[in-house]
């Protein structure tokens, strides 16, 4: 008689000594993966549109984040009981990233309201974006330590991870407004956003490889890992997105761009490879994860 | 207050899956769920080449990183030291699945019968039709405890009395003078977890 497949993998990961984590990078848990990465562009394009005071990004930030928080919602085994998630401040990131993610959308929207009857320049409008950019810093804040907390899995439990998640999110943040000036919807905006960007992609790519390197040092599950990543079922999407795509494509260009003027088709490329290569590096941690075998 | 916990002597363990079969009767598991799942392993090659067997459960930690991790206050520890999950309480946000250092907790998607979509009759009146969507894991067979001085399905089963139970607490337990005797040894002490089950080699 046929066996149902979830069957099958448990009988293989039971026979595994590196048994890999599924529940965050497979099935359903693609839409978690989903979720940190839209949340975490929304809330960086919302940081970042503030000060160079461009409505389009805040418009942008928001509704990214209102998509991750969807996908948050819809990766639940049991959608209807999100609000519980909010009970446990004291000890999980997941509660602390709720309330976080709350008042950033809640707030976020609020000040947008504000801003689409012309009533944001005063004080309620000002507490309000006070608010929703500290709803912002702490959603981009609380999504690496989720995954840090994790003893079981040694590629997360690390303090670099959190590091490179805030570095990913603001990236991303920053990749939103280019690629909306490229496509023409927020012109002059992005101007000073540039160096930034190119700075944040470098410093990126440094953290990546400190991380990878501190890893292999860091036992053999986090080895076996880093050796997913580098050299099996994980290193195409490492390679082809994070590295190529997300990395040396957006430098090169952003570097050309401090020689001479790029044209807005390159600008959006520029905008969009880094917010593939986000997406890819988000992703392949999650799936290059391994528990630490039980000792036999 | 007695802390339950188990001892399990690995020189007894002959491989023989009577643990987790009985606590798949006993719980009445869902295809994928294993509460006492037993992890082999080949050592060596021939002529030398042989089988380890490391039988499991959810090792009811002291501070079980798992009821940290949950977001909604589904898990809980008892006073004698037993970590049960309300299924009423569970968002399935698989937390518990992720911080646990010994995968003992299981996400269930969806319930499915051993043989095919439909479920027979002993399936529709075991499976927990409620926690679809939810994580389960070993109750330590909680319910028979609380019946009474009943010890878990696993321990019951087992023919060649590899795993023990007892109270950690009490000096003079089976469990206790065994952990002393013969230096039982808790997995993984490194994740500071205190689990309540021990290993003899």
């Amino acid at each position: 008689m046929a066996r149902t497949e979830p069957f099958q993998i448990r009988i293989a990961d039971l026979r595994e000594r590196y048994r890999p984590q599924r529940e965050w990078a497979e099935g359903r848990g693609l839409l978690l993966i989903l979720a940190h990465f839209f949340t975490g562009a929304g809330a960086g394009a919302w940081l970042f549109a503030v000060p160079l005071g461009s409505d389009t990004g805040l418009v942008a930030g928001f509704f990214l984040a209102v998509l991750g928080a969807v996908g948050h919602l819809f990766f639940l085994g049991r959608p209807e009981r999100f609000w519980r998630m909010a009970t446990r401040m004291g000890s999980s990131w997941i509660s602390r990233g709720l309330v976080g993610l709350s008042l950033f959308l809640v707030t976020a929207f609020l000040y947008l309201a504000l801003l689409f009857l012309a009533a944001h320049t005063t004080t309620l409008g000002s507490i309000l974006l006070a608010l929703s950019m500290l709803g912002a810093l702490w959603t981009i804040i609380y999504k690496g330590f989720v995954w840090a907390s994790s003893k079981g899995i040694p590629l997360w439990n690390t303090p670099l991870v959190p590091a490179l998640y805030i570095a990913y999110a603001l990236r991303g943040g920053a990749a939103v407004l280019i690629l909306l000036a490229g496509l023409g919807i927020q012109l002059g905006a992005w101007e000073p956003l540039e160096p930034i960007k190119l700075w944040l992609a470098v410093s990126t790519a440094v953290l990546v490889l400190i991380y990878l390197e501190v890893m292999r040092g860091s036992g053999m599950t986090a080895l076996r890992s880093v050796n997913l990543l580098l050299f099996g079922k994980v290193a195409l999407p490492f390679y082809l997105g994070a590295v190529l795509l997300g990395l040396i494509v957006p430098i090169g260009i952003g570097s050309f761009a401090y020689l001479d003027h790029i044209p807005a088709g390159l600008l959006a490329l520029v905008g969009l490879l880094s917010l593939l290569g986000d997406l890819s590096i988000i992703y392949c941690i999650a799936r290059a994860g391994l528990y630490r075998p039980l000792p036999t | 207050m007695p802390r339950w916990g188990m001892v399990i002597d690995l020189a007894r363990c002959v491989g023989c899956y009577a643990c987790t079969i009985a606590c798949k009767v006993e719980n009445g598991t869902p295809p994928g769920v294993w509460y006492a799942p037993v992890y082999e392993r080949e050592v060596g090659s021939y002529p030398t080449a042989k089988r380890l067997f490391l039988p499991t459960l959810c090792y009811h930690c002291k501070n079980p990183p798992c009821m940290k991790a949950c977001p909604t206050k589904a898990i809980s520890k008892r006073e004698d030291g037993i970590v049960l999950v309300d299924r009423e309480k569970c968002c399935g946000s698989r937390a518990c699945v992720a911080a646990c250092p010994y995968g003992a907790l299981t996400f269930v998607d969806e319930i499915k019968g051993e043989f095919g979509d439909e479920l027979n009759p002993w399936e529709r009146a075991r499976y927990p039709q409620d926690g679809v969507g939810t994580v389960h894991k070993c109750t330590l067979c909680s319910h028979r405890i609380d019946e009474g001085n009943h010890e878990p399905a696993c321990v019951q089963t087992c023919p060649t009395h590899c795993r023990i139970f007892g109270d950690l607490e009490d000096p003079g337990s089976e469990v206790s003078k065994l952990i002393r005797e013969r230096n039982g040894a808790q997995p993984r002490p490194e994740a500071g977890t205190d689990p309540s089950v021990y290993y003899l080699r």
